[in-house]
């Protein structure tokens, strides 16, 4: 054998592109519906231990309760308080779309007005120098024939004083 | 725990960024023939095999089949794990669940990762709710920053002292010949690093290594028989947090819903139901999955080892220096090297090396009698284990 094949390592590639369709289910499915159909962001609260979630959630992840039926559900937001950010500098292949994404994004958790009830979405704003917990924020809804009860019929939170 | 359980051999590979010159199977028995080594063992010997890796990474389905040759499973009892951060300590709980019920007598974990064959924060992001989560998650990375900043809001801790943990990981690793990332880094350096994603930088996150560690299990008739050093698994604790990918609720205080981590649920119970008061001269070293620099100071409240806003005050003093009075990940941590599926099994082997004395450049300066060890992952699930040099 040659120098050249005793050193020369081979390896083996596969491209992955396999469809999945996944069932958002009746609680995450009616509160994108109404993203979609109302404009409004829906929370929802276990009436054991008063703990909330948005999305609202069949059951409670920390008593196991039943949590409030749809008929129940309350309206938050759209205001909020930004509790917690980050801002996505560096891109990386984003297995949904098998594309890179576009950076930079700013992402924050939301404590939403009406509940004590967090929600993670993009901000509007991307320096991170602007942006600071307590800093009061607005989800921006797409325009209405634009919606397609997904997370992003908000396009983001925008900054109000 | 119903019988006793000891690890009685260890076995890691070196750790690298890449290994384009062995199979996921190859590395594997690296691990596996040093453990064996180690506890003077042969395959015959082993009556149960566990083996633990994320199978999306190397894109492999049901690869504990293809790797029965090498993992050495033919005609034994053994199954796999796949849980995310976790893997790598719950492959480790999984093999003492075998051997405290009596059903095995000497067990190997294996836990694994070979990080260069595929994209492993496009594999983690596919953990969370593809509906309302995914869209945002950046792999694990979006959490550990999120926390990151919560973090120094709520203590006060500054960048210099995240950069102050990644030196003294630097300093650490390269003692250690099995890490990673063994260039050492000044406070300087850490903070001049490139941002990847606000307030963390590339040099505090962990890296992507490629590497694999085999522990063996014995019951307490058989490790003595076997090895000369057995470490004793004294307690361990897994803790699962309800979901939290959409708005990491148990990470924050909300009003009147305070913050509330598997971390500190698992730190309570544990050094509860072990009497340990005064956790900082009663464990002399703690191995920690420290995916990020920040993490480590907000674990060490969260465990209970110290008092809120006190974590980042212990970094500063240098008390989590290996040569400090708690020493903290001296092998490095998984901030310098982490093949995931064995970054938690890897944080065991290493504990356990600090209790037999043989670890070498990176010893720690305390007679280390007892050992805490970590596992972290999945929704910010936590893993902790109490190793003993002594069977009391």
């Amino acid at each position: 054998m040659s120098q050249k094949a005793d050193t020369e390592l081979i390896t083996h590639q596969m491209f992955l592109k396999i469809p999945y369709s996944w069932s958002t289910g009746a609680y995450i499915g009616a509160f994108l519906k109404e993203l979609r159909d109302s404009g409004k962001i829906y929370a929802n609260k276990c009436p054991n231990c008063n703990r909330f979630r948005c999305p609202p959630s069949p059951v409670c992840g920390i008593c196991h309760t039943k949590m409030q039926d749809r008929d129940k559900w309350m309206e938050v937001g759209p205001r909020g308080t930004v509790i917690g950010f980050s801002v996505v500098e560096q891109s990386f292949l984003v297995p949904t779309t098998g594309e890179m994404l576009e950076v930079p994004i700013g992402v924050g958790i939301i404590l939403l007005d009406g509940a004590p009830v967090s929600l993670q979405h993009r901000l509007q704003e991307t320096n991170s120098e602007k942006i600071k917990a307590g800093m009061r924020v607005e989800a921006v809804f797409k325009p209405r024939e634009q919606r397609q009860a997904n997370i992003f019929d908000i396009l983001y939170f925008k900054t109000i004083k | 725990m119903a019988q006793r359980v000891a690890i009685v051999g260890i076995g890691q590979t070196c750790h690298t960024s890449r290994r384009p010159d062995v199979n996921d199977g190859e590395l594997i028995n690296e691990a596996v023939n040093n453990a064996l080594a180690d506890a003077q063992l042969k395959i015959k010997d082993i009556d149960t095999v566990i083996s633990g890796n994320m199978d999306f990474f190397e894109g492999h389905y049901l690869n504990d089949a293809m790797l029965a040759d090498y993992t050495g499973a033919r005609g034994k009892a053994g199954f796999k794990m796949n849980t995310g951060g976790t893997v790598g300590t719950l492959t480790f709980i999984s093999g003492c669940y075998c051997v405290s019920s009596g059903l095995s007598d000497v067990s190997i974990v294996i836990g694994w990762e070979k990080h260069d064959e595929g994209p492993t924060t496009s594999c983690i992001t596919t953990m969370a709710d593809p509906a309302v989560d995914r869209p945002f998650t950046v792999g694990a990375l979006l959490g550990m920053a999120l926390i990151s900043g919560n973090y120094m809001n709520r203590t006060g801790c500054r960048l210099e002292h995240a950069a102050m943990v990644r030196a003294q990981a630097s300093e650490n690793a390269s003692r250690n010949p099995n890490a990673h990332l063994r260039d050492r880094y000044s406070v300087k350096d850490v903070l001049n690093a490139r941002m990847v994603l606000f307030p963390l930088n590339l040099l505090m996150i962990c890296p992507t290594s490629v590497g694999a560690c085999a522990i063996v299990l014995a019951s307490e008739a058989k490790a003595k028989r076997i090895s000369k050093k057995p470490v004793w698994i004294k307690d361990h604790i897994t803790v699962h947090g309800e979901y939290n990918g959409n708005h990491y609720h148990n990470q924050f205080d909300l009003p009147g819903f305070p913050r509330t981590t598997t971390q500190m649920m698992a730190g309570k119970k544990l050094l509860q139901r072990n009497h340990i008061t005064e956790p900082l001269k009663e464990l002399q070293v703690f191995e920690m999955y420290d995916p990020c620099a920040f993490v480590q100071m907000s674990w060490l409240e969260d465990f209970g080892i110290c008092g809120e806003g006190e974590g980042w005050k212990m970094v500063e003093k240098g008390m989590t220096a290996r040569d400090g009075v708690f020493p903290v990940s001296p092998s490095g941590g998984v901030l310098c090297t982490n093949s995931i599926g064995d970054s938690g099994t890897v944080r065991v082997a290493e504990a356990a090396l600090q209790i037999r004395g043989d670890a070498g450049e990176h010893q720690v300066t305390r007679n280390v009698r007892q050992a805490l060890v970590s596992g972290f992952g999945g929704a910010f699930w936590t893993d902790l284990m109490l190793l003993s040099k002594s069977l009391d």
